[in-house]
């Protein structure tokens, strides 16, 4: 039985990470957004697996909550904001596609060295995909800083939450619940807040690439 | 080790996958035609096609040298011994000795390069600029290849493919592993590269600005031709057989006893068709990639190789 | 129940200050409220000093020992100045204007800082008495979004352009920080199994010993980095000067002041922790390299400052680095550090206040085009001028004290070399700031600019922050010191 919780951990936490490299190979906003979304089913879908084997009833809320606001909603209202920005799709990465992934690749490498003491010290079967999550939240971080719009940001930034949320899964079958649900209430509304923002930045810039954020120096 | 009926077998597994590699090919064509509401050319079609190239003469530009004669063999020939290190129902078997993934892989290679010279020779346009094309991404899907090697062997501890193929069914569980998975999708990725597929080229076009592998076969005709043509669905065959008994290789016989034998080959065939209707629903869901965008694709393949060496040592 | 009048005011607050009218009920509200719950902070204090550590709320979330009552101060007394001082200008302002309701511009963008400001507030409170790490992140958290919305008041490019910075790297941050967290939970999972109550600072510092160092290790790295991107530490600093720059004043003022206090102390109540299960080696050695390069960024900006409201900001970099690095002094650095963290809440909310009403008299930015403040502004100048003297380093006031008292742990705790180039550096912004502050107090008043005080009430606050500051200089109350120094005890090896 453990066997097979750890193969399901392992290869769900591959799946999420991938959606996450895949995000980096495609090249417009809307399969940025359809990346997010599977990244976010699928992770609901290890959280409802954990939950099954580790049997821990809590879990399922989380599994729902997640594919209630990071499948369904979100991706909703990111695509509401691309229709807007319908002219300027094209994601144009400050860094070239072919580097982004090699770059990826090595900081999931990097993942698996810094998690080396989570890998010694945990026995639970869900621990073979720790890395992974470290290193989806790595190539997060890449993502945000390599891809110059605004969207593209936000997404990065939803998938380093995405990455935590794995962490937290793999690592301890989730936080107790009611941090589960402030985490929660604080990613709505930070990501509320960001799509206002975004829609500042277009009104006021009339783009949504960060490039021109250049105003304020020193 | 099975030697003396081993040997036979052996031999007749190659010739049968020498038979079947056409019928492959013709299948994933019908899928591909009636997913696309056509009515297709039956899954023979292949067979008539060499039938009909082979009755035809050579017709061999006066600028070609010995090389443009000598490829079509080189690479029939290359793909055919590749044929027979593949286990495709019964493993491991006499050959196996030398069955080892880097053999096969520049074996491949071998072939590859054959071809691109062949292409080359005649001096036309089209086949340099396909044989060009082909040594980029035969380039850059090696290290990709041999990652996705690394990763397998670092899983089951051995590059001999009867082994990798002899361990899975031992524990058929490792095969759901991550290191495994990655692997995968990783060889699936420069396998649709290597037999020149969608994304990144199309095998049923002759459009100049981006053909690959017609551009190359473009100054070959009659008999060369069908040569050709019968190596590159070899090919094809050869890395289904791979992918299919390598990742899933459930009802791969280990020993020789006739039931257990057919039990295998019917599994085998039935993993080809599930292969192919897959490659097929690929092909008709995505367009082909622009040319530049190829190396992006085969870094995605190098990744995934690099995440399944990775994952396969630290979970080891 | 006191817990209830230290949080409950601002609740109230954030729900009646939408409205409109009546303008005068609301305004003395905004004034009156915030009072309450600095006397319930104080109220909090002395109870805690008396009795020790008080829990409450539903069922226990609150927990407040003697770092959380001081920090419940800190945060409080701030609010309720910034809160106090902006109703006094409402007031001042709704008397000038002919009609009974001033619909200007300025009335909704007031309206909407008593709003966001008091959510704001009760966040920041809210996270230093809340005895669980993962609450504390959510609120801390909350405080990024809170401040966030109130940062385009007035939407140009610039102000566009320093909201969006801000929230995304501070949310990336806080994000890292909740990474941390769960790193750490792992640690404790796998030694105590799953509890709900895991995270309480108490139940953490009581299994602490046991945990795994390189697990914990990590974990301080993630957490280092997600809150001190918060307490504006260098080279995670940069979102600080354009958001505190371009930030309304009142914001800028509480920003500066306590929100990179709460994140410093996010990150002591984490480092007792971590100390415990690995000794206190790892921990310093991670944050010099945080605290010099703060002190360093921060210093050397100064330099080459061109607009006063960033020049501030630097100045923030710069001190927040200084509590970095007395956190890795031992005892007396931390007692130093929530010294410095007091003296310096009160002289940079004063500042940015008064820096709020530089910008309205002369509306520019711009070092370069505020000339003659003292004869422009009677009243406003001179403060200025003390509130900048008090960010120097000037004796009486008590960062002079604070500093002092830092620098002093630093060498008696065999970190000469550091010390004395973390001095330099503050040197080098001493001898910045007072070229600044020089230029901007003579010369000639530009024409377009009336000389004379105008809504003289809205000083008062600021009167008595420097008052305040300079009593802390000349006579360290014993109150305040046994406070600081049993917060500090309890959080150190």
């Amino acid at each position: 039985m453990d066997h097979v919780f750890s193969h399901v951990a392992v290869l769900g936490s591959s799946g999420v990470l991938l959606c996450g490299i895949i995000l980096l190979w495609r090249r417009s906003l809307p399969s940025y957004i359809t990346a997010f979304r599977w990244q976010s089913i699928t992770l609901a879908g290890l959280t409802a697996g954990v939950a099954y084997f580790g049997e821990d009833r809590n879990l399922y809320w989380v599994a729902a909550m997640i594919l209630a606001l990071k499948g369904l909603v979100m991706p909703r209202l990111l695509e509401r904001m691309v229709r807007r920005f319908m002219a300027d799709s094209e994601v144009r990465p400050y860094v070239n596609t072919a580097s982004s992934l090699v770059i990826s690749g090595v900081l999931v490498l990097l993942a698996y060295a810094a998690a080396r003491p989570i890998q010694a010290l945990a026995t639970s079967p869900t621990r073979g995909g720790v890395p992974l999550a470290l290193g989806l939240i790595f190539v997060s971080l890449f993502v945000i800083v390599s891809r110059r719009k605004a969207i593209t940001q936000v997404i990065g930034f939803l998938m380093l939450e995405n990455g935590i949320a794995l962490l937290a899964v793999l690592g301890t079958y989730g936080v107790p619940l009611i941090v589960e649900l402030g985490v929660f209430l604080d990613a709505l509304m930070g990501f509320l807040v960001m799509q206002i923002f975004v829609y500042d930045i277009h009104d006021t810039f009339s783009t949504i690439d960060v490039d021109v954020l250049n105003r304020l120096k020193h | 080790m099975f030697r003396g009926p081993g040997v036979a077998i052996e031999i007749a597994q190659s010739l049968l996958a020498l038979m079947l590699a056409p019928a492959l090919v013709g299948l994933v064509r019908w899928i591909k035609a009636r997913l696309q509401s056509r009515q297709g050319a039956p899954v023979w079609m292949p067979y008539a096609q060499l039938r009909r190239l082979f009755r035809k003469q050579v017709v061999v530009s006066p600028h070609a040298s010995w090389v443009f004669h000598v490829a079509p063999f080189v690479v029939f020939g290359a793909t055919l011994v590749v044929s027979l290190l593949v286990p495709i129902a019964v493993t491991p078997l006499p050959f196996n000795d030398v069955a080892d993934l880097f053999t096969l892989v520049y074996l491949l290679m071998l072939a590859t390069v054959f071809l691109a010279l062949g292409g080359l020779d005649p001096g036309s346009a089209f086949g340099g600029m396909g044989s060009s094309r082909e040594m980029t991404i035969a380039a850059l899907s090696e290290p990709a290849v041999a990652l996705a090697i690394l990763s397998l062997a670092m899983v089951s501890g051995s590059t001999n493919l009867g082994e990798i193929a002899a361990r899975t069914v031992a524990d058929p569980a490792a095969a759901l592993s991550p290191g495994y998975a990655l692997a995968f999708v990783s060889l699936f990725i420069v396998m649709l590269a290597e037999t020149g597929r969608l994304p990144v080229d199309n095998p049923s076009t002759h459009l100049e600005l981006t053909m690959i592998h017609e551009a190359m076969v473009l100054e070959y005709s009659g008999p060369y031709l069908a040569l050709l043509e019968w190596a590159s669905w070899l090919k094809f065959f050869v890395f289904c057989v791979l992918a299919s008994n390598l990742f899933v290789p459930w009802g791969l016989s280990t020993s020789l006893e006739p039931g257990a034998l057919a039990v295998a080959l019917a599994t085998t065939l039935i993993k080809l068709v599930v292969l192919a209707a897959a490659v097929a629903v690929l092909e008709t869901r995505v367009a082909k990639l622009r040319l530049f965008r190829v190396p992006e694709l085969l870094a995605v393949s190098f990744v995934l190789g690099l995440l399944a060496a990775a994952s396969s040592f630290a979970l080891r | 129940m006191v817990i209830l009048a230290l949080l409950g005011p601002w609740i109230v607050l954030a729900l009646v200050a939408p409205f409109r009218r009546p303008v005068g009920l609301v305004t003395s509200a905004q004034g009156a409220l915030p009072l309450v719950s600095v006397g319930a902070a104080l109220t909090l204090t002395w109870t805690v000093l008396k009795t020790g550590p008080v829990s409450g709320g539903w069922p226990d979330w609150f927990r407040i020992d003697p770092l959380s009552a001081f920090m419940a101060c800190c945060v409080s007394i701030v609010g309720a100045g910034t809160m106090v001082s902006e109703a006094l200008t409402r007031s001042a302002r709704t008397r000038a204007s002919a009609t009974a309701v001033p619909a200007t511009d300025d009335e909704r963008a007031a309206r909407r800082v008593a709003t966001y400001g008091s959510l704001f507030v009760l966040a920041m409170l809210a996270a230093v008495t809340v005895g669980n790490v993962a609450l504390m992140w959510t609120a801390i958290e909350a405080t990024t979004i809170m401040s966030a919305i109130l940062i385009p008041l007035r939407r140009t490019k610039a102000s566009v352009e320093a909201s969006w910075k801000y929230i995304l790297i501070g949310s990336v941050g806080i994000a890292l920080a909740f990474a941390g967290t769960v790193l750490a939970y792992v640690g404790f999972a796998g030694r105590m199994g799953r509890q709900e109550h895991a995270l309480d600072w108490t139940l953490l510092m009581s299994v602490a010993p046991g945990l795994q160092p390189d697990l914990l290790h990590l974990a301080f790295v993630f957490l280092v980095v997600g809150y001190g991107t918060k307490a504006g530490w260098a080279p995670m600093h940069t979102w600080l000067p354009d958001a505190h720059s371009e930030s309304p004043a009142p914001l800028s003022a509480m920003m500066s002041g306590v929100l990179l206090a709460v994140a410093q102390y996010a990150i002591l109540r984490w480092k007792a922790v971590v100390d415990l299960a690995s000794g206190g080696a790892f921990t310093d050695q991670v944050l010099v390299v945080f605290a010099m390069l703060s002190i360093g960024i921060g210093a050397l900006s100064l330099v080459l400052q061109k607009n006063y409201k960033r020049l501030l900001a630097y100045s923030s970099v710069e001190h927040s680095g200084l509590v970095c690095l007395g956190l890795t002094f031992g005892p007396a650095g931390v007692f130093a550090s929530l010294l410095h963290i007091l003296n310096h809440a009160l002289a940079k909310s004063a500042s940015f206040l008064l820096a709020g009403r530089i910008l309205r008299r002369y509306g520019s930015p711009d070092i370069e085009r505020v000339r003659g403040l003292l004869r422009a502004m009677p009243g406003t100048g001179p403060l200025f001028a003390a509130g900048l003297l008090a960010l120097m380093g000037f004796p009486p006031f008590g960062i002079f004290i604070s500093e002092f008292l830092l620098f002093r742990a630093g060498f008696s705790s065999g970190h000469v070399r550091l010390t004395l180039v973390a001095l330099l550096l503050v040197g080098i912004g001493f001898v910045a700031l007072a070229g600044h502050l020089v230029r901007m107090l003579y010369g000639a008043v530009p024409e377009d600019v009336p000389p004379g005080e105008t809504e003289r009430r809205g000083l008062a606050v600021m009167v008595v922050c420097l008052l305040g500051l300079v009593a802390l200089g000349l006579v360290l109350p014993d109150a305040v010191s046994g406070l600081i120094s049993r917060a500090a005890e309890a959080n150190v090896l």
